[in-house]
């Protein structure tokens, strides 16, 4: 039962992935780390940071080491699911306050988390995202237990208006301690060091990935007239404004032109209204909300692909397009300039008249033809990301993290006191003692000594494999003893 | 990963760059880290003497409601005879209507499209209602206590000045709540006067100072800044003057407030920018400064 949820959850990742045998390369590794995942983003929820953990575990897993992912329950899907190769989810029955993200108290958690940690022996904790605030409770109470913790920053964030003023202090709060802190791209890298005060040595740029085999060029599905192709969701900070100005001024110069937008969101209705507004119901095709795997089909049927986000970290769409053969023409914000080099990318700034140029340049040069073949495009493209090699860097800073002394309590009060800011710090390093106590309760209520150990799905001892090759039901059978 | 081996870095110039290999390591920190920070581009220098003068919005709003409140004291102490208060009032805002369009040379009239036909149909159907609906107005808070009028009143009065639009772009201004606030507090001071002809006439006076002489005074600042100082002036001395013969102790707060909000404030301001520290980069959210309503017109 569980890997049937897990192989329909997983639905693109398991498809190339199962193709490696796990355990195939750790015999030859000496050191590995039992690693547990926390981020309130995770399958089936969709988006950029589940398919990063779950890519990257994946392809930790193929390099030996025992990986867990724990995540909040989303609606009927709680308890514990094996995914592909014997990842283990734990599902954690706790309340979703808004946009996905749980409600914090910063103690509620801890009975559980602590659970987790020490039946699955759990020596690296590695949270994601800054918006989930299980990853930093999870955060916290690790530091309390005398784990290692690495955080991996997903998203940018300004310094001027109120709300960031307080989420960017609550990071500080967060990252004062945390061991090691992974960015995906430079420009995130210097948003997160200024955001949080922190040393720039511990903090790591190790970027996103695409599966290059998803995304391949089908040069005969593309349209006879020229295709610009745009797949965001339709929100305010992917820019859906400028393009709502972009294809009335393109549509009324090149006749021959259309436009494929997928995605949903709010701003639907301002393309809606334009396409109405300007009679464009045959050119430009509203497609909805796509699932992650009809992104490829969508996306080899245009020639151009356009972005006009206002904001982004990494921006794997246009690495996804890029490696479709698409000829990529973004705005210049964020970490965008860093992503593809520049002869695969048109750069613009976001105004309407910058991008109509750089999309006028893109068509001009497909009308002679001076574009490179879409294979040209694909082959270039697929050596530039890989989870492998997102596996194999993380892996390092695991490897740096593992050997590094964590902060006793005496001194994590006094980093949290010099480090926060008088008032935060004394407010934290008073929640730090709490949880401290909290956990002395916990251990003598449940001593770790009588917490049963879990079996090893994946890992050194894996029990995956055996499991495996004899019959399905065995491994329903450890499913079924394991929520019990 | 400090470990690795950085053989060639002499040779090699790091690029910030993410789909190159580098022989660097993951936490490698660069020469050119941060050097695409920018601190305070967007701040502004301010010139003490401009701010002085952009604070004598503040300055009039406060003298208004002091004026206003003085007004209905000798009002309530039957000082002040209503018909003689009816009788300035219309005066003033005869002279104030014909400034109003001599200012600019009616080009606002133009602009807007308002006839003199409509002004006076309005005035005349606002001056009829309050009349005859003044004695409901007088009789209407009877059965509440004359201390919860005087402190709603107050309540009402500073929420006028919290809410008002003196010109800054914050979600917290609202110039309609702040007029309705102020025409409440007129509503129930009105009703503590002797005679519903007093409550007419108070009510009357409340529009011409926080509806019509606003709009007057944003008119003179725009167009002719030199007499909006003078006119600024007078407004606040006659406004200390009138507080003085109620009591010396409240005038010389009130203009202590004054002072201090047009001379020791603007100071602040401009010593307090030496502690701005506004953080800009490559990850700010983009703006988009185009108008793309055109495309949808």
């Amino acid at each position: 039962m569980a890997r049937r949820g897990g192989a329909g959850d997983g639905h693109r990742a398991s498809a190339t992935l199962s193709r490696v045998s796990p355990g195939s390369l750790y015999t030859c590794r000496t050191h590995t780390h039992n690693i547990c995942m926390v981020s309130d983003f995770f399958y089936p929820n969709m988006g950029g940071v589940e398919s990063h953990i779950y890519q990257l575990s994946q392809c930790l897993i193929e390099r030996g080491h025992k990986v867990i992912i724990v995540t909040h329950a989303y609606g009927n899907r709680k308890g514990i699911r094996y995914l592909t190769n014997g990842l283990k989810v734990y599902y954690l029955p706790l309340k979703v306050m808004y946009n996905q993200s749980t409600a914090t108290t910063l103690f509620h958690s801890l009975p559980l988390l602590r659970y987790i940690f020490v039946r699955e022996r759990v020596t690296i904790i590695h949270s994601h995202s800054s918006f989930s605030a299980m990853a930093h409770d999870a955060l916290f109470h690790a530091k309390t237990m005398g784990l290692q913790t690495v955080f991996t920053d997903h998203s940018l964030f300004g310094f001027a208006d109120v709300s960031s003023v307080l989420t960017n202090k609550l990071l500080t709060v967060s990252l004062c301690d945390t061991n090691h802190i992974i960015c995906v791209s430079y420009t995130s890298k210097e948003n997160t060091v200024l955001r949080a005060a922190l040393n720039p040595e511990i903090v790591s740029v190790i970027p996103n990935a695409v599966d290059p085999t998803d995304f391949t060029p089908d040069p005969f599905r593309r349209h006879d007239s020229i295709t610009i192709v745009v797949v965001s969701r339709l929100v305010y900070r992917k820019g859906i404004d400028l393009l709502s100005g972009i294809i009335p001024e393109l549509c009324q110069k090149y006749p021959d032109l259309n436009f494929i937008i997928g995605g949903e969101g709010p701003k639907r209705i301002v393309l809606e209204e334009v396409r109405e507004r300007y009679q464009l119901h045959d050119r430009v095709r509203l497609l909805g909300a796509l699932e992650h795997k009809d992104v490829r089909n969508v996306l080899v049927q245009g020639h151009i692909f356009l972005n006009t986000s206002l904001t982004e970290a990494f921006c794997m769409a246009i690495v996804e397009a890029a490696s479709c053969g698409l000829q990529v023409v973004s705005t210049r914000v964020g970490g965008i300039p860093e992503v593809l080099p520049e002869n695969l990318i048109i750069l613009c700034e976001p105004s309407v008249k910058s991008l109509c140029e750089g999309l006028e340049r893109a068509i001009f040069q497909l009308k002679s033809g001076t574009l490179p073949a879409p294979e040209n495009i694909h082959n270039i493209v697929k050596t530039f990301y890989t989870w492998r090699n997102v596996a194999e860097r993380t892996e390092k800073v695991y490897d740096r993290v593992s050997v590094e002394a964590v902060l006793p309590m005496d001194k994590r009060l006094d980093r949290l006191i010099s480090h926060c800011g008088p008032v935060t710090g004394y407010i934290f390093a008073l929640l730090a003692v709490f949880n401290f106590l909290f956990l002395i309760f916990l251990r003598w209520m449940t001593p770790d000594s009588i917490i049963d150990v879990a079996v090893d799905a994946t890992g050194p001892r894996s029990a995956w494999t055996n499991n495996c090759s004899h019959s399905k039901r065995g491994s329903e059978n450890n499913e079924i003893s394991e929520t019990r | 990963m400090c470990a690795q081996p950085v053989t060639n870095t002499k040779e090699v110039k790091w690029q910030k760059v993410l789909y190159e290999r580098q022989p660097f390591p993951d936490n490698y920190v660069d020469r050119r880290f941060l050097e695409e920070l920018r601190k305070n581009i967007h701040a502004r220098k301010y010139q003490y003497w401009a701010v002085v003068f952009e604070s004598s919005v503040v300055i009039q709003q406060l003298c208004s409601v002091c004026v206003f409140v003085v007004i209905w004291w000798y009002m309530d102490e039957g000082l002040l005879a209503p018909h003689w208060l009816f009788g300035t009032g219309l005066a003033s805002s005869l002279i104030g209507y014909v400034l109003f369009d001599l200012i600019d040379g009616g080009e606002g009239r133009k602009k807007s499209g308002q006839t003199r036909w409509a002004d006076l149909k309005s005035a005349l159907v606002f001056i009829t209602f309050t009349y005859g609906f003044s004695p409901v107005l007088k009789t209407l808070t009877e059965s509440v206590s004359t201390d919860t009028i005087y402190a709603m009143s107050v309540f009402m009065l500073l929420g006028h000045l919290i809410f008002f639009d003196y010109g800054a772009n914050a979600a917290i201004v609202s110039s309609t709540l702040s007029l309705n606030m102020a025409i409440f507090a007129s509503v129930c001071l009105a009703s503590r006067l002797p005679r519903s002809l007093h409550a007419f006439i108070m009510v009357t006076f409340a529009i011409q100072i926080f509806a019509l002489w606003p709009m007057l005074q944003k008119k003179l600042k725009a167009c002719t800044p030199r007499s909006y100082v003078g006119v600024t002036l007078l407004f606040a001395f006659s406004a200390l003057g009138g507080l003085l013969s109620i009591s010396a102790v409240g005038a010389i707060l009130f203009a202590l407030l004054l002072m201090s909000i047009s001379c020791l404030c603007p100071f602040y301001l401009i010593r307090l920018q030496l502690f701005k520290e506004n953080i800009h980069g490559p990850w700010d959210e983009a703006e988009i400064k185009e108008d793309l309503s055109r495309f949808l017109s």
